[in-house]
């Protein structure tokens, strides 16, 4: 019943104009990022940062998980029309719901992946709900191990999930934590590789290195690729109305991909890429006519489209009970957090509940705005998907440029941005996971304060996490994972999943 | 298509990553890497040094072994990569006299031809609306002071 009044006075403090119109320009600006190309949500998180800062952590929160979730809606549409994924958690919806569009159902699939995209965002945010204060709540035990044992765990499973090869991940991840060694230490104020720079003695700011990563590339990237101008299927207001063997075949599907999607959005990595690919494979194997799939069947559009959605909220739930992002988008969300002086992690729901809960509220509010907006609109933002990269990214890249000088009025950060950029580029061509870098970078001053706190805590005795059963768990999973993984190639197991590193920003 | 002679340029750079983590170790033992029981500054980056020089030194012999690899770029793609970079040089170098507004006006031009928009009148229309849109974003809306240049 606490858990309804607090929902109750989220909803009181969402409603406010305020956070409405923060919601709405989320939910659009996400909606807008997910079917363009040049800038995916992540970059658009960063940039939108600084213009979040006047109007208090709520605000902020609730407009940047409207760019997350309303990217998720967007991606399907180009994928049905145009058989281009908007985001890299729309490559699934392709293989379906462009031969959907072919047959003439292209207003039935997009009409089905608003439903279910709707259905399983209120259902992600019905486990956020029930699941985050509850492990909140556990997670007020822990202590320095346990966090620095918890961190071990993510980043071996991030190296992991994020690349086709570990290494690559495990270094990104140990080149983010060096960057956020550069500046002033922490716990005694030492500076360390500033070489005598003031610029560097406040460390490497977040906000360039993020645009830089994710938006600087992907514009080099766009404009080095050749240009194919995409035909796209009209769609009349009248052709949304999915027929009855449609909605029939949806709703397992649907509520299928929704849970998938939340327990995987659990998981370090790419998640809501993930949860299209695991979702999609489930209905399959356990569909009765599987020679379906790749023909435009309904349930390989609607289960891979639920699930990326209700991963998003899934993927919430370590970020604001332990404050430990496992998604670069939530990385973004921690550092935009911070930035307003609030620290997520088991704190939040006794130091800060009302950011929790009107969050919740506000989602739910968001949830119905996407619905409303995608559905009658479909129409309009296909015709938006057919702007040209050659006037969209130089509009863009000077939004980059003057962005993130605007945040500290520092060249030197557009320096910082420009290099992380043309990095960036590279890494990805290469298939360096950025995300692990960039999630390595929010968590290295954690990670370092909890070593050093483990470390002052134990007396240099290393062997007395022994006596912390928590921590020897989540060591042991972590041993147990990484045993998996150099085994399975001897027992002859191919790998779970491959997904395309340069797609997953 | 000619392609760039560009297929060392990855095994080099897990080369510079190699010797980057061996620096940082060197220059965390400097700052002191203290005892177990009482961690010194430069405990941690030592250990993340390693790390980067382990992994690397991992992914270098990996790819050296591999054999040929496709170039990242072909000479067209190097071009606008270059020309890309250096309009978004330039910006920064030139910002602060000229001003923000005017700065973007003309790279938001240059990026349109970069990116082979046709004619002048698109490319022009375009730079305007963006310079205009940047003015309004952040002079009106978010009152943010940025250099005004020429236009001060």
């Amino acid at each position: 019943m606490e858990g309804l009044g607090l929902l109750y006075s989220g909803f009181v403090n969402s409603l406010t104009t305020v956070n409405l119109v923060a919601c709405f320009i989320g939910a659009l600006v996400g909606t807008l990022v997910g079917v363009l190309p040049g800038l995916g949500p992540t970059a658009t998180m960063v940039l939108m940062l600084p213009f979040t800062l006047p109007y208090g952590p709520t605000t902020g929160l609730i407009m940047m998980t409207g760019v997350w979730y309303g990217a998720m809606y967007g991606g399907s549409t180009t994928s049905v029309l145009v058989n281009i994924p908007g985001e890299a958690a729309s490559v699934v919806t392709c293989i379906d719901g462009y031969q959907m569009s072919r047959k003439g159902r292209a207003g039935a699939a997009l009409a089905l992946v608003a439903i279910g995209s709707f259905v399983a965002g209120t259902i992600g945010i019905l486990g956020l709900q029930l699941f985050a204060p509850v492990l909140g709540n556990a997670a007020l035990s822990f202590g320095p191990p346990e966090f620095l044992c918890f961190m071990i765990l993510a980043f071996v499973l991030l190296s992991n999930l994020s690349a086709e090869a570990p290494l690559k991940g495990a270094l990104m991840i140990a080149l983010g934590l060096f960057l956020s060694t550069i500046g002033i230490t922490p716990m005694d104020s030492y500076p360390r590789f500033t070489f005598g720079s003031e610029q560097l003695m406040l460390g490497i700011d977040f906000v360039p290195i993020a645009v830089g990563l994710f938006g600087i590339s992907e514009i080099l990237n766009v404009a080095i690729e050749k240009y194919v101008k995409p035909v796209v299927r009209k769609v009349r207001l009248k052709e949304l109305y999915p027929n009855r063997d449609e909605m029939r075949r949806s709703v397992a599907p649907m509520l299928r991909g929704s849970a998938l999607g939340f327990f995987v959005g659990l998981l370090p990595g790419p998640s809501t890429v993930i949860s299209t690919f695991v979702a999609y494979a489930f209905e399959k194997r356990i569909s009765k006519t599987p020679e379906r799939f790749g023909h435009g069947a309904v349930e390989g559009v609607v289960a891979p489209e639920s699930a990326n959605n209700s991963a998003v909220m899934g993927s919430m739930v370590p970020l604001l009970t332990l404050g430990i992002p496992f998604a670069a988008p939530s990385a973004i969300m921690l550092a935009g957090l911070r930035m307003h002086n609030v620290e997520p992690g088991p704190m939040l729901f006794v130091t800060n509940p009302d950011v929790f809960w009107t969050f919740i509220a506000a989602m739910y509010i968001g949830n119905l705005m996407l619905l409303v907006l995608n559905l009658p609109l479909v129409g309009a933002f296909a015709r938006i998907a057919m702007i040209r990269p050659q006037i969209l990214l130089p509009v863009i890249s000077l939004i980059c440029l003057v962005g993130v000088y605007s945040v500290r009025n520092s060249l030197f950060d557009v320096w910082v941005m420009i290099a992380a950029g043309v990095g960036g580029y590279f890494l990805r061509k290469w298939k360096y996971p950025i995300a692990p870098f960039i999630i390595g970078v929010v968590l290295g001053p954690t990670t370092e304060n909890s070593l050093r706190q483990t470390l002052l805590m134990f007396k240099g005795d290393v062997s007395l996490v022994a006596g912390r059963p928590l921590s020897v768990a989540l060591l042991a999973l972590a041993a147990a994972f990484l045993a998996y993984r150099v085994m399975a190639p001897l027992l002859g197991k191919k790998p779970a999943l491959k997904v395309d590193e340069g797609k997953l920003l | 298509m000619e392609k760039a002679p560009a297929s060392r340029l990855e095994p080099f750079f897990v080369f510079l990553l190699l010797v980057l983590g061996l620096v940082i170790c060197v220059i965390s033992w400097g700052y002191g890497f203290g005892s177990l029981r009482q961690p010194g500054p430069g405990l941690y980056p030592f250990f993340v040094g390693m790390a980067i020089a382990v992994f690397s030194l991992f992914i270098l012999i990996s790819e050296l072994r591999s054999g040929t690899r496709e170039p990242v770029l072909d000479k067209e793609g190097a071009g606008t990569l270059a020309l890309m970079t250096l309009t978004f040089c330039l910006w920064i170098l030139a910002m602060p006299r000229l001003g923000y507004v005017v700065v973007s006006l003309l790279a938001t031009y240059a990026f349109c031809k970069i990116m082979k928009l046709e004619g002048w009148r698109k490319p022009l229309a375009v730079s305007v609306g963006t310079a205009l849109f940047i003015y309004a974003l952040f002079d009106y809306w978010l009152y943010i002071d940025l250099p005004r240049g020429i236009l001060e």
